[in-house]
């Protein structure tokens, strides 16, 4: 086949609203302006909104996710507590002398329960946790968008079974550019997204914040061994030290600095990021752009 | 009656904990022996999420009747409520003594409905 091998991009960062959407938009249309052909997929599943930024509508689906939740068989249940025990969501919650109550709210679908019971009195059940949306943008740029159930506890698995079904995808559609546009933190959902990527950039502002938030993204970064480069948002505004300490201190580089641009926030609010062609670059990476033919 | 109360502190000049699920110390006093105090520290208090469902186990595991408190937030709530256990809320910042005399004299409100929003 000869073929080449998908690159894996996560855009992360720690801080929420340092401009990870906005940098992974402007992103995916330099490189599918570059010649690549490019999926963006907005893993942030608990709020995405790259399709605001990208003026789309979430219509068409291309899968589920789903999770493994507990049933229990009143029949074979012999209230004995083993299961209440177990549960280290605290999402069981038995009465003397009565049947246990599970609440859907607080679990985490991790199957302990139903692995403990000696009688077999709790068994899993199937439920559906998101949804998968696809745009087809323009001609080489994909949305696909992964979006949980409302008050769903656990969206690290949704994160992994999006990620799954975008790289079948994407091979099928020759697609050689994949961009994850995470959410914010560095909790499982975050992790999922950053599990087997190749490469991450991490997008931060100036601030005590950020540097902060940053900070702790590098540490799960460096344990997780994702290569990442820092860029750095709204570069003119608040006080580049607090990133700096960060990123010597990491060893990681600033690959690129957007100053806050009005041009750009007026793009960003009328979702026309795409009629942008945003000229920033990243020093030394421009190997990531250019299509090698 | 078994009474169970959230609580700041280890005896009954302590002040009572607005919170249940994450509250310091559960108090417990059996109307019959008042004498009787049994304190019980609150493991729950550390949860990321649940708080209010493991401090329910603990006070249903303990047979208590009621149970007083500054807040109860939705789950605990509801499954104390499906457990026949009556929850009491304390008005204002008041001592264990003074919060078992106001529920004697049938001066505390019952709860209907949940008094605290959902933290984790």
């Amino acid at each position: 086949m000869g073929k080449e091998k998908i690159q894996k991009i996560a855009i992360t960062g720690g801080k929420g609203g340092t401009g990870k959407s906005t940098f992974s938009v402007l992103l995916a249309n330099k490189l599918v302006k570059l010649g690549h052909k490019v999926a963006l997929v907005d893993v942030d599943v608990e709020c995405p909104n790259d399709y605001l930024l990208l003026n789309q509508k979430l219509k068409k689906k291309i899968g589920f996710t789903y999770a493994k939740f507990p049933k229990i068989d009143k029949r074979k249940c012999r209230k004995c507590g083993l299961c209440v025990k177990s549960c280290k969501s605290n999402a069981i919650f038995q009465a003397p002398g009565q049947y246990p109550i599970f609440l859907p709210e607080l679990c985490s679908g991790c199957g302990v329960c139903w692995l403990t019971c000696p009688y077999g009195a709790i068994k899993p059940r199937e439920v559906k946790t998101g949804e998968i949306f696809i745009n087809q943008v323009n001609n080489n740029l994909w949305l696909i968008t992964g979006l949980a159930k409302a008050g769903l506890e656990e969206t690290g698995p949704v994160v992994a079974q999006v990620k799954k079904i975008v790289l079948n995808f994407a091979e099928k559609m020759n697609i050689d550019m994949i961009l994850f546009d995470t959410a914010a933190g560095t909790h499982c959902p975050v992790i999922q997204a950053l599990i087997n990527v190749d490469f991450a950039y991490a997008v931060t502002e100036p601030t005590p914040m950020g540097a902060y938030d940053l900070g702790l993204l590098l540490e799960l970064s460096q344990k997780l061994k994702i290569r990442t480069k820092v860029i750095l948002n709204k570069a003119n505004l608040g006080n580049k030290k607090f990133i700096e300490k960060i990123v010597n201190k990491y060893k990681v580089k600033i690959a690129s600095a957007i100053p806050y641009d009005k041009n750009l926030a007026k793009a960003y609010s009328n979702g026309q990021l795409l009629d942008l062609d945003y000229d920033f670059r990243i020093n030394g990476e421009k190997f990531f752009y250019e299509k090698k033919v | 009656m078994k009474i169970c109360i959230s609580s700041t502190g280890k005896n009954l000049s302590s002040i009572v904990d607005t919170r249940f699920g994450r509250c310091a110390y559960f108090l417990i006093v059996d109307s019959d022996k008042v004498k009787e105090l049994k304190i019980i520290k609150n493991t729950g208090v550390q949860a990321q999420h649940g708080a209010g469902i493991t401090a329910s186990q603990i006070v249903v595991d303990q047979k208590v009747d009621v149970v007083i408190s500054g807040n109860f937030g939705p789950k605990a709530s509801l499954v104390l409520s499906q457990a026949g256990v009556k929850c009491y809320i304390v008005p204002s910042s008041m001592s264990i003594k003074e919060a078992l005399k106001s529920l004697n004299q049938g001066e505390l409100q019952e709860l209907l409905k949940p008094s605290a929003p959902h933290y984790s």
